[in-house]
């Protein structure tokens, strides 16, 4: 109440602005993750103009080589340029971290929504089978699939997005049950609106920011167990560039050339600091208990 | 003869409350309603009156069709409630509607003031989409709240700016029939009154049925012309609110009385004991365990609501006699 | 305003100020550089019962809880004096606070079901003051629980002793917390609306029960109160504030019955009472803390304001037995 007048005032920013922007703004660390984020995309995008040498190409005479002018970060065993590699790795990880985020966000809302929404016997089973999902960890339930599947990129992608099922899944339903039961709900249908609508209008806005929140988050986690699995030998195939497989070769080198290790290793740990750090500043920004009109 | 809008005859409602042993399952029933009969015609102002736990929010959700009666019959004008076709049940959507206690939760934080005001008018297709904006905007006057407000979320507004929206929410669809539950508790008494000048307006300027759960006998008195004292899932007394707070007759209405605050008497705690749980009704009058004229024929009989004069009927083998 | 707080402090100590059980003098509270509450002056004498009334945001229960410490410097910036039994409370350590919290201070907070705890049962929590304050042993205060509790008209102390707060109705809980805050004799009892959230007849309960158990014990008593009809019931006194001042403080007969500061003849006009023909809603709500007028804080909305009004605070005058801040009394 007591902010009537200075609300009105602030009132003339347009409605995204004002509904995402501005209360992300507000969170420091949000705008520093998002930065660093928005390098690393950058730098994945342009890949091929910024980096110095084909990221494949095998150099023997030039191995295990420091930084020095013509390779700015040193190279591996293999003399491939480790700069260039570490750029086209971003590439790799940045989209199956998103791509396998995406496609777990997808199949889990959807089937939280069906529990949620319909509930009775249709719920009991789609829970049950998540509980079977989340029975593994998702590292193990990973590993399984690429079994499975064979090794390669877009099997990873599959996999990792299989884990990510039963979260979004059990999230969703959470949310859903306790939007369901809210007043404005009844309210809805007491005015005689279709229950699609209610679905739309009412239900959906209501859990999307905490799934999205959610998703951001995973973002790090499918980064991280992609590299995992590419470390262990079960990920994508080498010689792709990617920080996973770059953090192994480079281990039994530890000692003689800690550079191929040392440099995939912190370019991972920056971006996911990165984006705990976004997804932190979300969960600030659009969780309704944070949400403060200040 | 004013055309009838409700009739409820001899409803009762009971919930089964299971309480599930290791061998066997035990049910206890609650009877949240029992034998309601009521009447409401075009243009009538009802209060319903009584504590927590009376049944008051139980006989509204009944008559809104959130619930099913468990026996005897809920009709709006002749169709029964429980077998409404979709036609009538979208008629029936336009014509009643319902301001609920909270508010700020019957509406959706994530639409704005004006989205929520359109969203009725748009769903029975009131008016042409061009015309929304201006519709939208007369409601918000019509409740005395700037247009600004629109473009507010509706965790953005005061208290009293909430109900008052959720009255231009109410209004939006034309209705004939506004239900509205304890729409003023809580407010702070200048806003009350802004709030209950409100309503009464409307419902004098429009000739708006309005049906209203309060437990203040003050603001039922203000509001609302008729009546209606429930105790324990019945009603123990019913007529016109003038002759109700002159002379009750019923003891229960008469404690009620006693108890609300006022200048010119002292503090009156006029009711023993709480209201009791409606899982085991005892065999007579339900108010007997508190009632302060009880008598042996109390305990024997449960009195049914009986004609006093052709408007007031009252629930008591002994009428009090004596005005307080 | 810093002169008028001076001029304020020069005033020579009453003689009755020495009796009075709690001397509020000249009492601000800033927070974050909006005074909160606005030179509040107030004084209490044993076995009386006061109530402060006024609309959500006039300042109530930041008085309230200024009073028993529960918001003091540096948190907040405090002003003047509180004075209890002739102790500062503004200078008090927050150990000696605690020693008067619950013990020689009881309080009763609006919802109940918040303030009990309910991994304990209701007996352990009446036997917490006695243990803490007075140091009784565990049959002592259980024996003292179940005294209080049939004090407070529980039927059956002895079984609901070991009770959790839940299985107990909203009106019973309230008696629990009567008894907690009753359980060490306290010579003041701070009531935050202890009946708003309790049905009318339950209401009239508790508040008898309260005031019978007060002058039983020869206690004090605070009600903060937002029902003006309530007041004029249960309290000696009434102080009505507004937007953190008190506009008017008397004995509650005349305050209420005939009051002289516009606000309150706004706030009496907007009550239900039975069989009212109309109500008059006082225009316009309490202006943000952070834009409080220069003048008169009630000036925007009172509908006898004048030039004076907008520049200059009204002095408290004593007319008719109370203390009113108007520049147009009548």
């Amino acid at each position: 109440m007591s902010h009537a007048l200075d609300l009105s005032a602030s009132f003339q920013a347009s409605s995204w602005r004002r509904r995402f922007l501005q209360p992300l703004m507000r969170q420091r660390s949000a705008v520093v993750g998002l930065v660093i984020i928005l390098a690393y995309v950058l730098a994945a995008v342009f890949a091929p103009w910024l980096a110095t040498h084909n990221p494949t190409a095998q150099d023997l005479g030039a191995a295990l080589q420091g930084p020095s002018a013509a390779h700015w970060l040193g190279t591996d065993s293999f003399g491939q340029d480790l700069y260039s590699r570490l750029l086209y790795g971003a590439q790799l990880a940045l989209i199956i971290g998103f791509a396998s985020v995406a496609l777990g966000l997808v199949a889990g809302v959807a089937i939280g929504l069906a529990a949620g929404l319909i509930g009775g016997r249709t719920e009991w089973v789609l829970m049950r089978i998540v509980d079977g999902l989340l029975a593994f960890p998702e590292l193990i339930l990973a590993m399984a699939f690429m079994a499975v599947l064979g090794l390669g990129t877009e099997n990873l992608v599959y996999a990792l997005a299989l884990s990510f099922v039963g979260p979004f899944a059990r999230m969703t339903r959470g949310d859903v049950l306790q939007v369901k039961s809210q007043p404005f709900i009844e309210a809805a249908r007491l005015m005689g609106v279709p229950t699609l609508a209610i679905i739309w209008r009412h239900v959906l806005p209501n859990v999307v920011s905490p799934i999205l929140v959610q998703a951001g988050m995973r973002v790090s986690i499918a980064i991280l167990l992609e590299s995992g699995l590419s470390f262990l030998g079960i990920g994508v195939v080498p010689p792709t560039p990617d920080w996973g497989l770059m953090i192994a070769e480079g281990r039994g080198f530890i000692t003689i050339a800690p550079w191929i290790s040392g440099v995939p290793g912190v370019a991972l740990a920056i971006l996911l600091v990165a984006l705990n750090l976004l997804g932190d500043g979300l969960r600030d920004a659009f969780d309704p208990n944070t949400q403060k009109d200040a | 003869m004013q055309e009838t809008i409700f009739s409820l005859l001899d409803v009762e409602r009971v919930y089964t409350l299971g309480t599930t042993g290791w061998f066997r399952r035990k049910t206890r029933q609650l009877k949240a309603l029992d034998g309601i009969r009521l009447e409401l015609k075009h243009g009538d102002t009802l209060a319903l009156v009584g504590e927590s736990g009376s049944g008051k929010s139980t006989l509204i959700r009944l008559m809104l069709g959130l619930e099913p009666a468990s026996d005897g019959r809920v009709l709006y004008g002749q169709h029964d409630l429980a077998h409404l076709d979709a036609e009538a049940r979208k008629r029936f959507a336009r014509e009643v509607a319902f301001i609920y206690q909270n508010a700020r939760g019957s509406m959706n934080p994530r639409m704005r003031i004006a989205d929520i005001l359109a969203e009725p008018v748009r769903l029975h297709r009131l008016c042409e989409e061009q015309a929304i904006p201006a519709r939208v905007e007369a409601l918000i006057a019509r409740v005395g709240l700037p247009a600004g407000l629109l473009q507010r979320f509706p965790g953005e507004l005061s208290g009293g700016q909430v109900r008052r929206i959720a009255i231009a929410r109410a209004l939006a669809a034309e209705p004939n029939v506004i239900m509205a539950d304890e729409s003023v508790a809580g407010l702070d008494v200048s806003v009350q009154a802004q709030v209950l000048n409100l309503l009464r307006d409307l419902c004098r300027e429009s000739g708006i049925t309005l049906v209203f759960i309060t437990h203040d006998l003050g603001v039922a008195s203000y509001l609302c012309e008729k009546i209606a004292v429930l105790y324990l899932g019945r009603i123990v007394e019913q007529g016109p609110t003038h002759d109700i707070l002159s002379t009750p007759r019923h003891p229960y209405t008469k404690a009620l009385l006693q108890a609300f605050p006022r200048f010119d008497a002292p503090l009156c705690a006029s009711l023993k004991g709480e209201i009791p749980s409606p899982v085991n009704l005892p065999k007579g009058c339900r108010f007997a365990g508190r009632c302060a004229q009880v008598q042996s024929a109390c305990l024997e009989v449960d009195p049914p609501l009986t004609l006093l004069t052709p408007e007031r009927q009252v629930a008591c083998l002994f009428p009090v006699v004596n005005p307080c | 305003m810093n002169q008028v707080s001076v001029l304020a402090q020069n005033i020579p100590v009453e003689s009755h100020a020495e009796a009075s059980l709690l001397e509020v003098r000249d009492f601000s509270l800033r927070r974050k550089k909006a005074t909160v509450l606005d030179r509040i002056t107030l004084s209490l004498s044993p076995g009386e019962t006061l109530g402060l009334i006024g609309e959500s945001g006039a300042g109530k229960s930041t008085l309230a809880m200024a009073l028993i410490g529960l918001l003091r410097a540096p948190e907040v910036e405090i002003e003047g004096s509180l004075r209890f039994r002739g102790t500062e409370l503004t200078a008090l350590k927050e150990a000696d606070f605690r020693r008067l919290r619950g013990n020689k201070i009881g309080l009763i907070f609006q919802d109940a079901t918040a303030a009990l705890n309910p991994c304990f049962t209701v007996g352990k929590q009446i036997a917490e003051p006695l243990r803490r304050h007075l140091g009784l042993s565990a049959s002592a205060c259980r024996a003292r629980a179940v005294e209080l509790m049939q004090s407070v008209g529980i039927p059956e102390p002895r079984l609901r002793l070991d009770a959790y707060p839940h299985e107990l109705s909203g009106g019973m809980q309230q008696r629990i917390m009567i008894a907690i805050a009753l359980a060490c004799n306290p010579e003041l009892l701070l009531a935050d609306e202890p009946t708003s959230a309790l049905d009318v007849t339950i209401q009239a309960q508790i508040m008898e029960l309260i005031l019978d158990r007060v002058r039983a014990l020869n206690s004090s008593a605070i009600f903060v109160l937002h029902d003006l009809a309530l007041g004029a019931q249960v309290c000696d006194r009434i102080a009505v504030m507004y937007a953190g001042q008190i506009v008017e403080e008397g004995p509650s007969e005349r305050v209420l019955n005939a009051p002289l500061h516009p606000y309150t003849q706004g706030l009496k006009s907007c009550v239900v009472e039975l069989g009212m023909p109309t109500l008059t809603p006082i225009p316009g709500q309490i202006p943000p803390l952070d834009a409080m007028p220069n003048g008169c804080r009630f000036a925007p909305r009172c509908p006898k304001a004048q030039a004076i009004c907008g520049e200059q605070r009204p002095e408290t005058q004593t007319r008719d037995g109370r203390q009113v801040a108007c520049w147009f009394i009548d």
